[in-house]
C-alpha cells in the first residue's frame, strides 16, 4: 500500500500495518523518543500496537527536541 | 527487560549509545550543530529528524540526562531546565495566565511562594492558598479558572506530608492537573505517577546532582492528564494529545524563556543519577538516626520529621514512601538567639543553604530563605524563629551526633 511518511510517498508491502510494525519496518531511530502523528493527530504511545495504518494515510515521526514549530 | 531503578539510571535506554563508543556520554560543549544540507536543518526544526540544532533548545548531553530521568520516572516526556525554580516557572507560564488561578499549599518553599506571589501575580495570575491537611478545602478552592493544583511531596521547611492520592483524586474530579514538587523525595522514594500526580517537578540540584555539583531542574509529564481540559493547551491537545504539554514547552515556552540546562551540568547530573539510590539510602538512614537523637535531647523543644512516630504525618508518609522519609528535618530550640549560637558552635556540620548535599548542612530558615516576609507572614507559613533546618548528608552518623552534642554544650 501507499503511505506518506514524513511527507514522502512510500510503498509498504504489508497486509496488516500497525504503528508498531511501521516503526520496525522503517527502522525509526530511538523509537522510545519518537511521537507518531497519523493524518495530523498524535497517537498515544500505548496505542501503537493496535493502531492500524491504511492506504493513503499520512504518517509523521516527530521528535520534540528540534526547537522549531511544526505546522500543526 | 531491565526494570531496576539503579540499573536504568546507570545504563539508560537501550538505544542510548555514543557515536564514538564512549561509555560515558561526553559533554557536547557546543552551541550550534552543523547539518549536511538545508533539508536536514528544515527537518530538524520540524521535529522530523532526531538531531540537534542549537543548545538553548536541545543538546546531546542534556538529552542523555532527560532520557535517563524519563526511564526511571516512567513519564511520557521529560524536560531538563536550568534550575528547580526554572522548572516551576516554565510550567506555570505554560498552563497559567492572566485571569487564571493556581490552588497552592500555603506551606511551600519560600522562593516558590515568592515566584507566585511577587513575580507572577502582577501579570494577572491569582493564587489561592489552602491547607493540604484538608483536601476538601482544595476541592472548594478550585473554580472554572483554576489552571492547576500545586503541592510539595514534603513541604520545606514545615515537613507537612500531603496525601497525594487523595489530592490527585480531587484534582482529577475537577479535571485540573496536579503539579508536585518532588525534590525532597525524587522518583526513587516516591513515584508520583503511581499516586495520580500529573506533572512532577524536581530541583536536580539536590539529590540528583550527586553532592551539590551543579544547579538544574526537571519537568516530568506523567502522561495521565487529558490536556483538552486545560484552557491554555486544549487547542494543541486536539492534535498533540498526551504530548501537548511537552510540545508546548519544547516549541514555545521553554524555547522562548531560554532557561536551558548547561551541557556540563547535565553531565554532572547524569553522573549523580547513577549513584543516587545509594546516597539516598544512606541519607535517609542518617536522618532517622539524628531525628531519634534530637527527639530525646533535653534541650530540644521539638523535632519535625515524618519518620518519627510523633510526626502527625507519619502514617501518610509510611504509606507513601515505604519506610524512608527523606534527608531533611527541622527542630526547635527555646529562642532564636539559641539557634544562632548553636549553629555557630557546630564544627563538622556546614552553615549553608541547600538540601540533599553529601555534606550535612544547617540553616535558620526564618532569617534567610524567608527573610523577605514579615514575622506574621512567616508564622502563617509555619516558619518559626526558633526553628533550625538540618539537611542530613551521607557522613558517618556517629560523627554528626558528636558534632550536634558539641553544639548543645556551647550556648
Amino acid at each position: 500500500m501507499q503511505v506518506s511518511i514524513n511527507g514522502e510517498q512510500r510503498q509498504i508491502d504489508s497486509e496488516v500495518l500497525t504503528i508498531a510494525t511501521l516503526l520496525e519496518l522503517e527502522k525509526v531511530e530511538s523509537p522510545e523518543m519518537v511521537s507518531v502523528q497519523v493524518n495530523g493527530d498524535i497517537v498515544d504511545r500505548k496505542h501503537y500496537q493496535q493502531t492500524k495504518i491504511g492506504a493513503g494515510d499520512e504518517v509523521d515521526f516527530l521528535y520534540f527536541m528540534g526547537g522549531g514549530s511544526t505546522p500543526w | 527487560m531491565v526494570k531496576g531503578f539503579s540499573t536504568m539510571a546507570i545504563h539508560g535506554p537501550a538505544s542510548l549509545r555514543d557515536s564514538k563508543g564512549a561509555l560515558r556520554t561526553p559533554v557536547y560543549d557546543s552551541v550550534a550543530f552543523e547539518h549536511e544540507s538545508a533539508d536536514s536543518l528544515r527537518r530538524t526544526f520540524e521535529g522530523k529528524k532526531l538531531a540537534h540544532a542549537y543548545s538553548r533548545i536541545s543538546n546531546p548531553t542534556v538529552t542523555d540526562f532527560e532520557q535517563r530521568v524519563q526511564l526511571i520516572s516512567g513519564g511520557v516526556g521529560v524536560l531538563a531546565v536550568s534550575s528547580g525554580m526554572a522548572a516551576i516557572s516554565n510550567i506555570i507560564l505554560t498552563i497559567g495566565g492572566a485571569g487564571a488561578n493556581i490552588v497552592a499549599s500555603k506551606h511551600m518553599f519560600g522562593n516558590t511562594l515568592s515566584l507566585l506571589e511577587r513575580t507572577l501575580k502582577p501579570w494577572g495570575l491569582e493564587v489561592k492558598y489552602v491547607s493540604t491537611d484538608d483536601p476538601l478545602e482544595i476541592g472548594e478552592a478550585i473554580d472554572e479558572n483554576t489552571s492547576a493544583v500545586f503541592i510539595e511531596t514534603i513541604t520545606n521547611p514545615q515537613m507537612d506530608v500531603p496525601d497525594c492520592r487523595q489530592i490527585s483524586e480531587i484534582a482529577a474530579a475537577h479535571q485540573v492537573p496536579l503539579i508536585l514538587d518532588n525534590t525532597l523525595m525524587t522518583p526513587y522514594l516516591f513515584n508520583s505517577g503511581d499516586h495520580g500526580v500529573n506533572i512532577e517537578l524536581l530541583s536536580s540540584t539536590k539529590y540528583i546532582s550527586g553532592g551539590a555539583t551543579s544547579v538544574g531542574g526537571v519537568i516530568i509529564d506523567n502522561g495521565n492528564f487529558d490536556w483538552r481540559n486545560s484552557p491554555r493547551l486544549k487547542e494543541r491537545a486536539q492534535k498533540q494529545g498526551s504530548m501537548a504539554l511537552i510540545a508546548a514547552l519544547r516549541q514555545e515556552v521553554y524555547r522562548n524563556v531560554g532557561a536551558c540546562l548547561a551541557p556540563h551540568n547535565a553531565y554532572l547530573q547524569t553522573l549523580g543519577l547513577e549513584t543516587m539510590s545509594l546516597r539516598i539510602e544512606k541519607s535517609c538512614a542518617n536522618t532517622q538516626a539524628l531525628a531519634g537523637y534530637l527527639e530525646a535531647h533535653p534541650r530540644i523543644k521539638g523535632v519535625n520529621y515524618p519518620g518519627l512516630m510523633s510526626s502527625p504525618y507519619h502514617e501518610i508518609a509510611d504509606r507513601q514512601f515505604g519506610g524512608r522519609y527523606g534527608g531533611v528535618l527541622t527542630f526547635d530550640l527555646e529562642t532564636e538567639q539559641q539557634c544562632f549560637a548553636f549553629t555557630d558552635a557546630l564544627q563538622l556540620i556546614r552553615r549553608a543553604t541547600n538540601i540533599n548535599d553529601n555534606k550535612t548542612l544547617v540553616i535558620h530558615p526564618s532569617s534567610t530563605i524567608f527573610a523577605e516576609y514579615t514575622d506574621e507572614e512567616k508564622l502563617e507559613m509555619g516558619v518559626r524563629p526558633t526553628m533550625l533546618r538540618l539537611s542530613v548528608g551521607i557522613e558517618d552518623h556517629e560523627d554528626l551526633i558528636a558534632d550536634l552534642e558539641e553544639g548543645f554544650r556551647k550556648p
